[in-house]
């Protein structure tokens, strides 16, 4: 595999938000069938998604009740993503990209499904294979081989063309004698392969991934590359979410980017990573300027100030933030 | 080339809210289309618990031999019972009884200990409390046939044609258990503290279901209950759906138990009909409203585990 494509530089982009070190690459340039015509694979209307800050994963009778009596509303709700709308065609790739904690995981699992719309309606036209985050794996106890057929199951593929498909998988995956063992002992990288071989294998109509090119090694990512092109130019829609600029300058047709919940721009590829480049290194400025500021004693600061400033680090740390 | 599925290959989602009737025909129509899921995630239970034991799925049968023969030996033989062959008397109901207990405690938990399946795909949530009842139902057949092997080689005078009856008690049981698991799991996943509630709930039946005792006899231990809980609460007791369950099963198997500690054969006009019928009907009634509560809280799993 050296030839066109391969040929671009290995070494990622890294999200402006997190990282400094960004090189540019030559796009590459892949055939796209977009059938404007048809109905759109993806069409998302006015999609928003709304948090109950109530309810969290260990939930007790006690702060349920203590929480009904208060009246604060606002405090207890929020929006993860408002007035989202957009539609994919089938042979579009769009690149998700945005800070930390901006609503671009949710924005996935609402397409995929997974979590229903607070407003809006989102249509889904064509199977989708989501395997959102990967790390986790299905079935710790189960063995890799179990886990395909685990996830087959789910999907709700029939089993011989399970059967017909799992040598692929395995063979992608590269798991040698792992594949008998249970999850549980594999490593990220591992899990990671599994899953976006499972994901890719199952010749989805739309491809959702979440942020599962950045692990495994340079092997693995190569091959994952030639993946994601095959699925594109079978006129398949992709939606990714990534930190790795790379990915959506080189391989996406379109990109979207996502700020504080809402769909900032949507656009080419090459504007949206500039405008998220330019947002980001503004973000980082005005940081560095209040924590300067504040060695210097010219701001007081209180703790409310402080967890502002902290960037904030996704849904998860958010919602238990309250 | 396309991959056929049992998923849907179009969907919309948005804030509707369904009906109760339209919730209703979901939860029946996914549980339908996805039986080759509920089969496989059955498989893989029963795969799983036969893994990491030296034994293996020999556990399956030796399991329920070994915890019925401490009960027998602690409550035959420790607190000495003078009920003829209690060890059948004990065992015609202490096997629906785990079979209960076993599932509910199971479904309890079916849709929390699958949060990170729930985040990483999208699924019929309804399929998760149908696969702990499934392998209940294969923790049932198991423990019916040690029971069957146990009265056929130990205690064969109490073979009966009444016995063909089980199955039909137990898919009475069955409904009830359901229409309970789809409640359990999905309140547990918003209050965890269903599940612990639940644990001291099921401890409670044990005793207050007429397992170790029976309502007519055993020595008079039925009446020895109506005087310590009083005549109000032994009604209570008295319907109880589990407790009238749990007795048709031990008159069909153990027949009937006579108040000098003997028992005699059972005939279909010992069982209560009319109470089994009202416990079919609740039944139904608990797996209707469950499967609607479980399908309108289905779309807050995913934010909230």
């Amino acid at each position: 595999m050296s030839q066109g494509i391969t040929d671009a530089p290995s070494a990622p982009l890294v999200d402006p938000d997190t990282d400094q070190s960004i090189t540019d690459v030559e796009p590459v340039a892949i055939a796209r069938p977009i059938d404007e015509t048809a109905p759109p694979a993806l069409a998302v209307r006015e999609l928003g998604v709304q948090y109950n800050l109530r309810f969290g994963k260990n939930t007790r009778m006690r702060t349920s009740f203590r929480n009904a009596l208060r009246r604060e509303q606002s405090d207890r709700t929020f929006w993860a993503l408002r007035n989202a709308t957009f539609t994919v065609h089938r042979g579009e790739s769009v690149g998700v990209i945005g800070p930390n904690g901006a609503g671009k995981s949710t924005l996935l699992l609402v397409l995929a499904g997974i979590i229903t719309p607070s407003e809006g309606v989102v249509e889904v036209n064509g199977h989708i294979s989501t395997l959102l985050s990967l790390q986790a794996g299905f079935d710790q106890d189960l063995s890799g081989l179990d886990n395909i057929a685990l996830a087959g199951a789910l999907m709700g593929i029939p089993h011989d063309t399970m059967q017909r498909i799992t040598p692929d998988v395995i063979e992608f995956a590269d798991l040698g004698k792992f594949i008998d063992a249970p999850l549980k002992t594999y490593s990220s990288g591992m899990r990671a392969r599994l899953g976006f071989s499972i994901a890719t294998a199952v010749d989805p109509d739309i491809l959702l991934l979440d942020e599962v090119l950045q692990t495994g090694d340079e092997v693995f990512r190569e091959k994952s590359r030639q993946r994601i092109i095959s699925v594109l130019q079978a006129a398949k829609a992709v939606v990714l979410v990534t930190h790795d600029m790379t990915w959506v300058t080189e391989f996406c047709t379109r990109a979207l980017l996502i700020e504080d919940g809402r769909v900032a721009l949507d656009g080419a590829p090459e504007e949206v990573v500039r405008v998220h480049r330019e947002h980001s290194q503004a973000r980082r400025a005005a940081r560095r300027e209040a924590i300067d500021r504040m060695r210097r004693g010219e701001i007081a600061i209180d703790a409310a100030d402080l967890r502002r400033l902290e960037e904030p680090k996704g849904r998860g740390s958010r919602r238990s933030a309250e | 080339m396309q991959i056929a599925s049992d998923a849907p290959a179009t969907f919309r989602s948005s804030a509707d809210r369904p009906g109760a009737m339209a919730l209703l025909v979901t939860a029946v129509r996914e549980a339908l289309s996805r039986q080759r899921l509920i089969r496989y995630l059955v498989r893989a239970e029963i795969k799983k618990k036969g893994t990491d034991t030296v034994l293996g799925n020999v556990w399956w049968v030796l399991d329920p031999l070994v915890s019925l023969s401490v009960y027998v030996f602690v409550f035959g033989t420790v607190f000495a019972r003078n009920q003829q062959d209690f060890a059948v008397f004990l065992i015609a109901a202490m096997i629906p009884f785990k079979w209960f207990t076993g599932t509910l405690s199971d479904a309890v938990s079916s849709v929390t200990a699958n949060g990170s399946l729930i985040k990483q795909i999208q699924f019929p949530k309804i399929v998760l409390p149908l696969v702990v009842n499934g392998s209940g139902l294969m923790n049932l057949l198991v423990g019916f046939g040690v029971l069957l092997g146990f009265v056929i080689v130990l205690y064969p005078a109490h073979l009966s044609t009444m016995l063909l009856l089980f199955p039909v008690i137990a898919i009475i049981q069955g409904v009830m258990m359901l229409g309970f698991s789809f409640f359990l799991a999905a309140a547990t996943v918003f209050y965890r503290d269903v599940g612990i509630v639940i644990g001291h709930l099921l401890r409670l039946l044990f005793y207050v279901a007429p397992i170790l005792w029976s309502f007519e006899a055993a020595g008079g231990r039925g009446s020895l209950i109506r005087n310590a809980v009083g005549d109000e609460f032994f009604t209570i007791l008295r319907y109880n759906p589990v407790a009238v369950l749990l007795e048709t099963f031990r008159t069909i198997t153990y027949g009937v138990p006579l108040p000098d500690g003997g028992w005699r054969h059972a005939t279909l006009a010992d069982l209560e009909w009319v109470g089994l019928g009202a416990v079919l009907l609740m039944s139904i009634a608990i797996l209707v409203l469950g499967t609607i509560f479980f399908k309108r809280l289905e779309p807050q799993f995913a934010k909230v585990l």
